[in-house]
């Protein structure tokens, strides 16, 4: 395979380079516009100002065997940690409860992966709540007022 | 093939910023993504879930690949890595399983490599064309179009007599076969010296 695609320049006789490009234009063509949209908009995050907090707790992750899970799952809580700030979050409901630590009054950003952003206040304590809990994948982005911003990664609940 | 100047040139630039540069990899590689997200069986939902997660992540990866160069590979792998998360996740909800079991579809790495090779010789022959001169480009575009153009079809829509598109295909093919885009899949292999015999009429 290897070998055959090096000879693409001096082995392939007309009708097999016309092959291969009718082939790779059809792979081209197979792809549907909104795919390569989706590509495109992500170029949106690049260098996106802000410190970058990872998940290093998902309650889903710690799931026991079936047999308990009905029991123990009821409630999703979700840890996500940055240099600077860790954030908690905790599905209640149709909300989502969250706290900033170290508490630091602000607004949170919702970012939805179609590129909308809706915003709720942080109070002094660190908390706020999401309401309703967006139903496509989001990611939060929690401004202070000292001018640091953290990003999570994405969230889907 | 490793060292593919325009990927690395691309990956560079999109890196600095170039939203172009990042356009372009994209429509490279969107089908090497999309070809292997079929290959797991997902829907039109979980293939858009898939790609967006894929693309999000190069994107936050960009300056730190160690080798732009491996582009391909590192989307198959991320694509197949998030692939088998989605698939995963429909099946432990509807199964209420622990986990795998032998419904999860496998795709094995030999056709993860096999649609890596494929994406690079596509995206070469898509980038040699895009040189080609507009002319050469309608020619070839009704040579291979499904069902192609006769050559009448082709002269009535172009001008061209029929008794000269025969070597005005072969030119505009040897013109490709000669380009710089070409060239990348074969530098660096063991197998340069490979020659065929003449391109055949």
């Amino acid at each position: 395979m290897h070998g055959e695609a090096s000879q693409v320049r001096n082995g392939w006789d007309d009708e097999r380079l016309l092959a291969a490009l009718s082939e790779a234009m059809k792979a081209r063509a197979a792809v549907p516009e909104w795919f390569i949209e989706t590509g495109k908009n992500a170029f949106a995050w690049h260098n996106i100002d802000a410190e970058l907090a990872r998940l290093t707790y998902d309650s889903n992750e710690d799931r026991l065997p079936a047999v308990t899970r009905a029991e123990t799952a009821s409630i999703r809580s979700l840890t996500f940690t940055s240099e600077h700030l860790t954030l908690e979050l905790e599905v209640t409901g149709n909300s989502l409860l969250g706290q900033v630590f170290p508490a630091r009054a602000g607004v949170l950003e919702i970012h939805t992966r179609a590129g909308e952003i809706s915003t709720t206040e942080v109070d002094e304590i660190g908390c706020f709540s999401v309401e309703p809990i967006p139903a496509s994948p989001f990611r939060l982005r929690s401004s202070a007022s000292d001018g640091t911003h953290v990003l999570t990664g994405w969230i889907t609940i | 093939m490793r060292d593919d100047p325009r990927v690395v040139s691309l990956v560079t630039r999109a890196s600095g910023g170039d939203q172009g540069a990042w356009h372009e990899l994209v429509e490279r590689y969107a089908s090497l993504v999309y070809t292997i997200c079929t290959r797991y069986r997902l829907s039109n939902h979980d293939i858009e879930d898939v790609g967006q997660s894929v693309w999000l992540l190069l994107v936050e990866q960009l300056g730190k690949l160690r080798e732009p160069a491996a582009l391909p590979g590192w989307l198959a792998t991320t694509t197949a890595r998030e692939c088998l998360r989605v698939v995963t996740a429909a099946n432990k909800a509807e199964c209420l399983g622990t986990g795998l079991d032998d419904s999860v579809l496998f795709v094995d790495n030999a056709v993860i490599d096999e649609e890596i090779l494929v994406a690079e010789r596509n995206a070469a022959l898509r980038a040699a064309f895009a040189e080609l001169p507009p002319r050469c480009q309608q020619l070839l575009s009704m040579l291979i179009s499904d069902p192609p153009h006769s050559y009448t079809e082709i002269n009535a829509k172009t001008g061209i007599p029929v008794g000269s598109i025969g070597p005005q295909r072969a030119r505009c093919l040897e013109r490709m076969r000669r380009s710089s885009a070409l060239a990348a899949l074969g530098e660096g292999d063991e197998k340069i010296d490979a020659r065929g015999g003449e391109p055949g009429a």
